[in-house]
């Protein structure tokens, strides 16, 4: 394209992922039956993508890395105030906030690649695939996230957005089992859905702004695109108005895009009610993969919906209704349904639930105040639901069959002190409680945009939830710490036995343990380091 | 000067860390406790004699209280000199005892390091010249006694005593502490010079002054508080002799005498002081005569004399000041540690305090017989000892404010503290004609049955049961050692001083003050009081007290049921709590449990709803996306 430039420096984080991707199929190619390569070079280019974010964390006051930049494009509407005087016509804008949620992304893929690690060292046979296909739809999902936090128009939003929501369904359905796939099912059926709205959406946002950017200065220019480009659909209701009712028509329509990608994005971060897919999909899929769905998943939607909603800050609107009300519902139902389960994996994913209402929370004030405090609890409940999937799989990948119950965690304490202090780190930590720290300061900074709207009523249903939430997570921790019921002798002893041959190889699972738990470690002792991060 | 004030208070405490530190060493606890207090004693000695006089002896520092000053000054005159004086020394003689009485107690380090903490309360208090540090004072008292009444912890009747004790004195706190906020909120100041020159609201001033009465009512044992006094005679017998003597119970008429300007000036507090205090002491004077055990006779009159100084506190006109109630607390302290002694003393030779197993066990004992006779005939005032000196100036003082319009109030201490003597010279005389007739005498052997069976909750009490029962298994498992020259030693100094104490007084204003005609209708009072219990028990051949109906008597021992009108107290105060909890649990906690129930009901509401069927999140995701979209935008700002 003329005058586009290309910075390859700045487009790192998304090309390392993409080449790790290339060079799997590659090394398959040559010799397909080593079981670990494929997880090495994944977890490799999650690493390298992870460190080519980095120059991005530092970037303050509001400057950026872009490249994909439209050189001497004039904008036709150049009496319009730019912001701040960035420009304007980068497709690729990566500051602070967004290198922080690829950074996020980019460690959980390493926890989750690590957790994914295969139990044998045996070659697999020639017609077993499953190890290269779910590296690369591994590395294809965080390629996505990462580009996704740094797209400013619509198109490159879209079509990295469904890059990092693809492959996970085939992730989910890659086990094969019967309730995998209605777990894959459901996530299809409702990711097609909510793409329509978001395309939907998306239309709707050009048709309002008459620009395929989704940055400020677009979502200004909405009130001229309909005089400007006359022809419309929606001008017919406009013409018998006075020109006075333009603005707020196409505001009407901005409005009504920026609610219709919030359903569609609401559906990713599983909000009430875009929900029904989470439990389903997590208890289907392995615990890796489901590990993949609450973090980088999750990282992915909402950089995508803080890339529209920066945008629209600009109009400096001050709440949004629907927001307030999905928080509220997602909060709400998911403690409730939390409160019930048995099972952890479909424990965790009520809590996923609850807890993107906590994320989405801050968001009814589209402002700066509001987007940072978003992705502030973002990563806390990412850190922390890390560290608490990886106990999971190190306790399955022990005892096989063992781990998915929360009987299964009785007297953990006694068993193994060092992974029962990093899941009562976890779950304090999402109940945000001491001495999980870092929870505790999420859930203020999370409430603070709200109290500053004055919206005291989701204030005190936030309360009630923090009550309900601090009860769904003791209810595991208690288990963790109280003592175990001794069972039957010889029974035990037998079934230990059985369990100490198939135990699995561990000291890569252990060291994604590790690496999440000395990330939770580190912002809970210091959670100042987080939330500088987000300036 | 300022730093002798200043060690007479630390030096205790410090001998108390010490003396706790070293508790197994018994040679370094008793070095300590006994060379501290020796060292205090001549300390309150240049103190007494060479006073500095000062208001404003810093101690810690003024507290940071805003508009409140809190200057935690000590105060120094001649009278806390005489006061600190006359405590060291009764201290050292009981530290000194202590050294030979608890001869065979694993914790006597325990013990000897508590007695030095006691005086550090007493010393505080005596030398503070502020509200907040008496406090501190006071509650440290308050403490110990707990500590040292329950110093053989593992009796039952000790435990409950102690208990007893802090409780009831804890209740009557509750009057202290309102009454010294009162006082500095008026005072803007818990400077004691403040409140005592502070000028306006008298409501303040009223409820202040009665609150103080009913503080000092609990640790002086008035009316109805009085109970705990008698039931404290579980603790070993230099603790009763340390807490009768110059220290706790004392220590009220010493807070009201440093207040005495005040009271003067207000009728109300001085009015309810008189009641109490006449009350108490004809009351208590009653009781002594019918007690079968000597060390609870003798709490009785401790009862009854306490109540003497404070009647003088309350009747003396203004001019006269504190001094007659002041020169009968220091008389007082020196007669009475002496008889606690001396009945420790005695109490070893025949291994129990009852009176039926002490009858006669006194003809044999040369200087402790002497010294007993001494102390009773101090504590019934017969001149020339210091107890008849102290009370006579009561007397005076009383009559004083009874002539020179006191009124009905102080008519009515004339009267009560007339009647006293009547009675105090009885129960003295009943007491040494028991304890001095040989048995022989008596002809019969006394029946050693109890008479008196206690009931369970009720104050253990009966005839021939000692208060003191770990001294007679300490008697009986290491038999009758003799006395120690230095134990000996100082109950013969008491002795002394009971004899000369008055000229200890000389110096204090209006300490002496004795009125010819009132000292004349006591001593005829006096003899005949002893002549009539002379005459009823047949030259002392049978107790006079048996002469007294069982039914009046049996009640009259275990103190007219006070203890389970105590207990009553305490079982309404706990149905009232358990009350509250209930209402807290049943009431209060129905909403968070409520909350439990719904979330509980809400998430079994939900399960039904998801069954994971693809069809059903379709429908919840339309209806979703249409209340969004409405929502949304017909909310857009």
């Amino acid at each position: 394209m003329k005058g586009l430039t290309i910075d390859y420096a700045t487009l790192l984080p998304a090309l390392v992922p993409v080449a790790g991707l290339v060079l799997v199929l590659v090394a398959d190619l040559v010799n397909p039956r080593l079981r670990q390569l494929p997880y090495a070079i994944a977890g490799v280019a999650a690493l390298g993508a992870a460190v080519a974010t980095v120059p991005g964390l530092a970037l303050g006051g509001g400057s950026t890395r872009e490249t994909f930049c439209l050189a001497g494009g004039t904008s036709t509407r150049g009496a319009l105030p730019s912001v701040e005087g960035l420009p304007q016509r980068c497709l690729w804008q990566a500051d602070a906030l967004g290198s922080t949620l690829q950074l996020a992304a980019a460690v959980a893929a390493v926890v989750c690649i690590a957790l994914a690690w295969p139990r044998t060292r045996r070659r697999r046979p020639d017609d077993s695939t499953r190890e290269p296909v779910e590296a690369v739809l591994l590395l294809a999902a965080l390629a996505g996230t990462v580009v996704v936090a740094a797209s400013r128009d619509v198109g490159t939003w879209l079509v990295a957005l469904e890059l990092a929501t693809l492959p996970v369904i085939a992730l989910v359905a890659l086990s094969g089992r019967r309730s995998a796939v209605a777990g894959a099912t459901q996530l299809l059926v409702t990711s097609l859905v909510s793409f329509a709205l978001l395309v939907l959406g998306v239309a709707l946002w050009f048709a309002g702004t008459g620009s395929p950017f989704l940055t400020p200065d677009a979502a200004l220019s909405s009130g001229g695109a309909f005089a400007a480009a006359p022809g419309t659909a929606s001008v017919a209701i406009s013409q018998a108005s006075t020109p006075v009712v333009f603005p707020s028509v196409s505001g009407g329509v901005v409005a009504l895009a920026t609610v219709l990608i919030v359903a569609g994005v609401g559906f990713k971060l599983s909000l009430v009610p875009f929900h029904a897919w989470t439990p389903t999909a997590y208890a289907g899929s392995s615990v890796p993969v489901a590990t993949f769905l609450a973090t980088v998943s999750k990282v992915a939607a909402l950089a995508a919906l803080l890339v529209v909603l920066r945008a629209v800050a600009v109009l400096g609107t001050p709440a949004v209704l629907s927001i307030a009300l999905l928080a509220s519902l997602s909060m709400t139902l998911g403690n409730v349904m939390a409160l019930r389960q048995d099972d952890v994996v479909r424990l965790l994913a009520w809590s996923t639930v609850a807890q993107a209402g906590w994320v989405v929370l801050p968001l009814v004030s589209i402002s700066a105040l509001g987007v940072g405090a978003s992705a502030t609890y973002l990563l806390t409940y990412v850190v922390a639901t890390l560290v608490a999937f990886s106990v999971v799989a190190v306790t399955l990948r022990d005892r096989p069959g063992r781990g998915r119950s929360i009987t299964d965690y009785d007297g953990l304490w006694q068993r193994s002190p060092w992974r029962a202090g990093a899941l009562v780190l976890a779950l304090t930590s999402l109940a945000g409680l001491p001495p999980g720290v870092i929870g505790l300061v999420g859930k203020i900074t999370a409430l603070r945009p709200v109290v500053a709207e004055g919206w005291v009523w989701l204030a005190v249903v936030a309360a009630v939830n923090a009550v309900l939430g601090v009860a769904v997570y003791l209810r595991w921790l208690r288990a963790v710490i109280t003592e175990r019921v001794p069972e039957a002798g010889p029974t035990a002893g037998g079934e230990d036995h059985a369990v100490a041959a198939t135990t699995g190889r561990r000291p890569v699972v252990v060291a994604g343990l590790v690496l999440a738990s000395a990330v939770l470690v580190v912002v809970s002792v210091q959670p100042d380091l987080l939330l500088r991060l987000l300036g | 000067m300022s730093w002798i004030v200043r060690m007479i208070v630390v030096l205790p405490a410090l001998a108390a860390l010490i003396g706790l530190l070293a508790r197994r060493r018994r040679a370094v606890a008793a070095g300590v406790a006994v060379s501290v207090s020796a060292y205090v004693a001549v300390l309150g000695l240049i103190q007494w004699v060479a006073p500095s006089r000062s208001a404003d002896i810093d101690t810690i520092g003024g507290l940071p209280l805003g508009d409140l000053s809190v200057p935690l000054h000590l105060l120094s005159d001649r009278v806390s000199g005489l006061v600190s004086f006359v405590v060291a020394l009764v201290v050292l003689g009981i530290q000194v005892f202590t050294v030979w009485y608890l001869r065979d107690d694993a914790r006597y380090g325990q013990f000897a390091a508590t007695v030095s903490l006691f005086a550090t309360g007493m010393l505080l208090l005596v030398q503070s010249g502020d509200l907040v540090l008496m406090l501190v004072g006071w509650e440290i008292m308050g403490w110990c006694s707990w500590l040292l009444i329950g110093h053989d912890s593992e009796r039952a009747a000790a435990r409950r005593a102690a208990y007893k004790a802090f409780l009831v004195t804890r209740v009557a706190d509750i009057g202290m502490v309102v009454g010294i906020v009162a006082l500095s909120v008026r005072a803007r100041s818990t400077d004691l010079m403040a409140v005592l020159t502070a000028t306006g609201d008298g409501t303040l001033l009223t409820v202040g002054l009665v609150g103080v009465v009913i503080g000092v009512a609990g640790k002086s044992g008035l009316v109805p508080f009085h109970d705990w006094l008698p039931d404290a005679m579980e603790g070993p017998t230099p603790a009763s002799a340390l807490i009768h003597a110059a220290t706790m119970v004392a220590a009220g008429t010493y807070v009201i005498a440093r207040l005495f300007t005040l009271y003067a000036e207000n009728d109300t507090a001085r009015t309810l002081l008189a009641v109490l205090a006449a009350v108490t002491m004809v009351y208590a004077a009653l009781l002594a005569l019918a007690q079968t055990d000597l060390k609870r006779m003798l709490a009785y009159s401790t009862l009854s004399q306490i109540a003497i100084m404070l009647s003088a506190l309350a009747a003396a006109p203004a001019e006269l000041g504190p001094g007659a109630g002041i020169s009968h607390l220091l008389g007082h302290a020196f007669f009475k540690a002496l008889l606690f002694l001396g009945a420790g003393w005695l109490s070893v030779l025949a291994g129990g305090t009852a009176i039926v197993a002490l009858r006669g066990r006194l003809r044999p004992t040369g200087a402790l017989r002497w010294s007993m006779g001494i102390g009773l005939a101090a504590l019934a005032g017969v001149p020339p000892l210091v107890g008849f000196f102290t009370k006579d100036t009561v007397i005076d003082a009383a009559l004083e404010g009874a002539t020179g319009g006191g009124g009905l109030r102080a008519w009515l201490v004339v009267v009560a503290l007339f009647v006293t003597v009547v009675l105090t010279a009885a129960y003295c005389t009943r007491a040494w004609l028991l304890l001095d007739t040989p048995v022989a005498a008596t002809g019969e052997l006394p029946d050693t049955a109890p008479a008196v069976v206690a009931e369970e909750d009720v104050a253990v009490v009966t005839t021939a049961d000692s208060a003191d029962d770990a001294e007679v298994e300490r008697v009986h498992a290491h038999g009758h050692a003799t006395i120690t020259l230095s134990a000996a030693l100082v109950v013969s100094v008491l002795a002394a001083l009971t004899v000369v104490g008055t000229l200890f007084l000389a110096s204090l204003r209006g300490g002496v003050h004795v009125g010819l005609l009132s000292a004349l209708l006591s001593l005829l009072l006096l003899a005949g009081g002893a002549y009539a219990v002379w005459f009823l028990s047949d030259r002392g051949r049978v107790d006079v007290a048996e002469r007294i109906p069982g039914r009046v008597r049996e009640p009259a021992v275990r103190g007219f049921g006070v203890d389970t009108a105590y207990v009553a107290v305490g079982r309404a105060v706990t149905t009232v709590a358990r009350l509250v909890v209930a209402l807290d649990r049943d009431v209060v906690d129905a909403y968070p449990r409520g909350t439990a129930v719904v979330a509980r009901a809400a998430g079994r509401a939900g399960e039904r709803g998801h069954r994971g069927v693809p069809s059903l999140s379709l429908l919840s995701l339309l209806v979703g996306v249409v209340l969004v979209a409405v929502l949304g935008v017909t909310a857009w700002r």
